[in-house]
């Protein structure tokens, strides 16, 4: 007697038989779904954008906003504070660079990614001089974690910005008074000087038109006339403008210099820690400056980084491993640039990499050796698998 | 290079020990992977200070090393066993009504029994009874099946075709009363998605049986330390791994499987090909129209998708304890109508009928930074509801639903909100974007009494493909993880044969 004849004899065998046989009757014919999961999440999580400069708005005299528009008709929706990975292939080097969308969620036909001058930075210097309006480009869809959570971060927020850094605030300041949202905000925005600062109008007027909205400006090099606040984000400076620290959530965006700065500020006015998020701002400008970094590797020193299978290639002590495969013309798919999102992880077969503190990799990803590209130098020769 | 024996589509608990297995028998594999990581839902990610545990909870069929389960024996073929810190459960579970009933229930039999009786005086008799029909029943399922006894007749297994194919409401009924004994005790059928009414009292039994006999497990570093551990044996073993990379096509010729197309458009020859993707996308997207099977479509019609969850993870800025969080497990249900909570399933806007907190630092302190708290709080979820969700209103559902959530947790835990550091929201789609399954499925198909097995499993229909993970072996980790092992000694046991 075989397994399936026995199975008839059980209890009930023949009634639940009829259950399976009726369920086919009426069931689903899964073919007709066919390609339904993708069209789900091409609508939500779309891999790839394809984008078309359609205006290029001057802010400053180093920096402009690309409004960009959709190929094809339809942009996802984003979570206020979010990036996109712009790809773009200049000096014969494909790479990318997450930007933080400017404009508001609520604004579907277009993102404003608003790029300012960064020194020595070869992908902005190209996005500002060469790009002009129907130029095409390829991004990844929204991502990032930099952004208001309703079910923790309550009703009263403080943002501190530091140059560039107001991008994703500014997406989320449009948001909640475009949207009448029943939260406040006030804004501290960081600059060199007056005529650094990005959106200063707009900024000025969403103050005046909105109670919930208040704009402090704050110039460290200030010009005879500067009617601004001026010195650093001081705790101080804090104290007097926010008055009370207590019950409120702090989002800060701007390069290394303003977390290095601020944070120890916020936490001698007591503003416990995990009130406290940060955008995670690109790789550092010069890692060898790093209190971690190995004194006895110096900058320009280079490597032969060995892709298994592939080939190998010479790769600078500085610059992360993500950028040196790029410009040695291998594909790693990218997104965050920053260390968290994992995208970019690969497997290190030999040699040493160091990994800036504040990488996010999984404990056991440590265990069996897998970093993340882009937030890993090389410090010896080494191997990796793609 | 571009020839395999075996290729393996997806590296989730299912592919990757199909992939492992196959490796270690000597087979040229390659493991195709669309994600950048490997584990499907046996994975975790960062967030802050915390690393998040995705979809492990309570690992069945480990045992220790005296008295190894059969999950346990299969990893150990593989050598991750001892790759991995394992963590036992000394409870199963503390099941909680606020105001009304809060009872925990230990890991072994007297302990569960005791602790039923002591709640619930009145019922001494019928709880007894209940637990041993349970053992009576599923220790016949081992005889007959797992000792596969050549002569299996009624006469000799009497409650197994007594019961096997019963629901498990009725019979809980014949022994309990009170509504709430029966939630305290089948509770469980979360890790199904199928009420008591709806659950075969086979699946019921073999939870139970697991969980007391083999002890609930955990793992330090969370389940992803697994998955990575596989990639690791594979690898070892001469098995070739492609993340971010899966499969377009799954290429036929000669009525059999003959290869894949990769999303690069690269064509590897292949043989035999085992899909850890969802049968849907496997045979309705990657097989050729002629190809697809009449009487597989038909067959697989009849099973519908099984649910999803809403999840939120959490982290909290102090130590569980600080909290009066005392158990790993917590089942927080605000009513006792489990057919209520499975209705509730379908909707995406009621209050919250039965959840399920996990506290990972009660049994292993290491889950999160000291002095802090890694928590999952998660309720079922069909995907169906969300699909409908327009895309420009999906930020603004993403929310409302954890609110409620943390405010039953809050009427419970007082201060819990106060103390959340970190919180990331997985809804359905959140689900079906990682998983890339139809409507967002964790466990597969639906696993209802005419789900089950008895009735035959799924066969693509055409010779060299093969499934594997939740779709195949219903869902959870034991049976994904055992599903792989299975898949992959049946394709290796024809290959030998071809072999001669």
């Amino acid at each position: 007697m075989t397994t399936k004849d026995i199975h008839t004899q059980i209890e009930g065998y023949h009634r639940v038989l009829d259950d399976v046989k009726s369920a086919q009757r009426y069931g689903t014919d899964y073919r007709i779904m066919k390609g339904e999961v993708a069209r789900v999440l091409d609508l939500l999580h779309p891999r790839r954008l394809d984008l078309r400069v359609s205006e290029v708005i001057i802010e400053t005299p180093s920096t402009k906003t690309l409004r960009m528009v959709s190929e094809t008709g339809y942009l996802p929706p984003f979570e206020a504070g979010q990036y996109i990975n712009l790809f773009v292939e200049t000096a014969g080097v494909r790479t990318s660079r997450p930007y933080s969308i400017s404009s508001a969620p609520g604004m579907t036909a277009y993102y404003d990614i608003t790029v300012r001058r960064q020194q020595g930075g070869f992908v902005s210097e190209y996005l500002l001089e060469t790009v002009k309006p129907g130029d095409r480009f390829e991004s990844s869809g929204p991502a990032g974690q930099f952004r208001y959570n309703p079910l923790i971060h309550g009703r009263e927020l403080v943002f501190i910005a530091g140059g560039s850094g107001i991008t994703p605030f500014m997406s989320m300041i449009r948001e909640t008074t475009d949207r009448g949202l029943d939260r406040s905000i006030h804004l501290l925005y960081g600059n060199r000087l007056e005529g650094d600062i990005i959106f200063h109008r707009e900024l000025k007027e969403r103050a005046e038109r909105h109670k919930n909205f208040i704009y402090t400006p704050v110039i460290s090099e200030p010009s005879k006339k500067c009617s601004e606040l001026t010195g650093l984000i001081s705790g101080d400076l804090m104290k007097k403008v926010l008055g009370r620290v207590e019950g409120k959530n702090f989002f800060l965006c701007g390069p290394g210099a303003l977390y290095d700065y601020c944070m120890p500020e916020l936490e001698k006015l007591g503003v416990p820690l995990h009130r406290v998020r940060r955008e995670m701002f690109g790789s550092p400008v010069d890692i060898t400056s790093d209190p971690g970094w190995p004194g006895e590797v110096k900058k320009g020193t280079r490597f032969t980084v060995k892709v298994k299978g592939k080939g190998d290639l010479s790769a600078l002590a500085e610059e992360s491993l993500l950028v040196s495969l790029e410009r040695g013309g291998y594909a790693v798919p990218a997104l965050c640039r920053s260390g968290e999102c994992s995208l970019c992880r690969v497997k290190l077969l030999s040699g040493k990499v160091y990994q800036p503190r504040g990488a996010h990799v999984r404990a056991s990803d440590l265990k069996y050796g897998y970093i993340h590209s882009c937030a890993a130098y090389p410090l010896s020769d080494c191997e990796v698998l793609l | 290079m571009n020839n395999y024996d075996v290729v393996v589509i997806g590296a989730g608990n299912g592919g990757l020990t199909a992939a492992a297995t196959l490796a270690k028998q000597g087979l040229n594999t390659l493991l195709l992977e669309r994600h950048n990581i490997p584990g499907g839902c046996a994975t975790s990610f960062c967030r802050g200070r915390f690393e998040f545990e995705v979809a492990l909870h309570q690992l069945s069929g480990m045992g220790n090393p005296s008295f190894p389960g059969p999950l346990r024996s299969m990893l150990d073929s593989l050598g991750v066993v001892n790759e991995i810190e394992w963590v036992e459960m000394k409870n199963l579970y503390r099941v909680v009504v606020p105001g009304k009933m809060d009872i925990t229930l230990p890991a072994n039999r007297k302990g569960f029994t005791d602790a039923l009786i002591e709640k619930f005086p009145n019922e001494k008799e019928g709880i007894a009874a209940f637990i041993d029909l349970v053992y009576r029943f599923f220790t016949e399922v081992i005889g007959a099946f797992y000792m596969r006894d050549p002569e299996i007749s009624p006469q000799k297994y009497p409650l197994y075709f007594k019961y096997a194919l019963a629901d498990t409401q009725t019979i809980m009924d014949e022994y309990l009363k009170d509504p709430f004994l029966k939630l305290a005790i089948s509770v469980y059928w979360s890790y199904v998605g199928a009420p008591p009414r709806l659950l075969a009292f086979t699946e019921y039994a073999a939870m139970i049986f697991a969980y007391i006999e083999f002890k609930p497990y955990h793992m330090k570093h969370g389940s992803q330390v697994l998955s990575n551990a596989l990639v690791d044996s594979f690898i070892k073993n001469g098995g070739d791994v492609r993340f971010n990379c899966g499969a377009k096509k799954i290429l036929t010729g000669q009525g059999r499987v003959a290869g894949v197309v990769l999303d690069t458009g690269e064509e590897v020859r292949a043989p035999y090909v085992i899909s850890n993707a969802s049968p849907m996308a496997t045979c309705g997207e990657m097989l050729d129209k002629e190809h697809q099977n009449e009487d597989f479509f038909r067959q697989m019609g009849g099973h519908s998708i099984g649910p999803s969850a809403y999840t939120l993870y959490i982290g909290l800025d102090c130590p569980h304890g600080d909290l009066g969080i005392t158990e790993t497990t917590n089942f927080i249900c605000t009513h006792t109508d489990m057919d209520r909570s499975f209705t509730e399933m379908k909707m995406r806007d009621n209050e919250p009928g039965q959840m399920l907190l996990t506290c990972y630092n009660v049994s292993d302190p290491d889950a999160s930074p000291p002095g802090t708290t890694q928590i999952a709080l998660v309720d079922l979820k069909y995907g169906e509801p969300w699909l409908s969700v327009p895309p420009h209103q999906y930020y603004d559902y993403k929310y409302l639903y954890g609110d409620k959530m943390l405010s039953v947790v809050e009427g419970l835990i007082p201060g819990f909100r106060a103390h959340i550091e970190e919180v990331e929201v997985a809804t359905p789609l959140t689900h079906m974007r990682y998983l890339n399954t139809p409507a967002g499925s964790i466990y597969g198909f639906n696993q209802f009494i005419r789900d089950s097995r008895v009735f035959g499993a799924l066969d693509p229909g055409i010779p060299g493909l093969y499934f594997a993970g939740a779709w195949a072996g219903g869902g959870g980790f034991q049976p994904t993880l055992m599903s792989g092992g299975s898949a992959a000694r049946a394709v290796a046991k024809k290959i030998r044969q071809e072999r001669g």
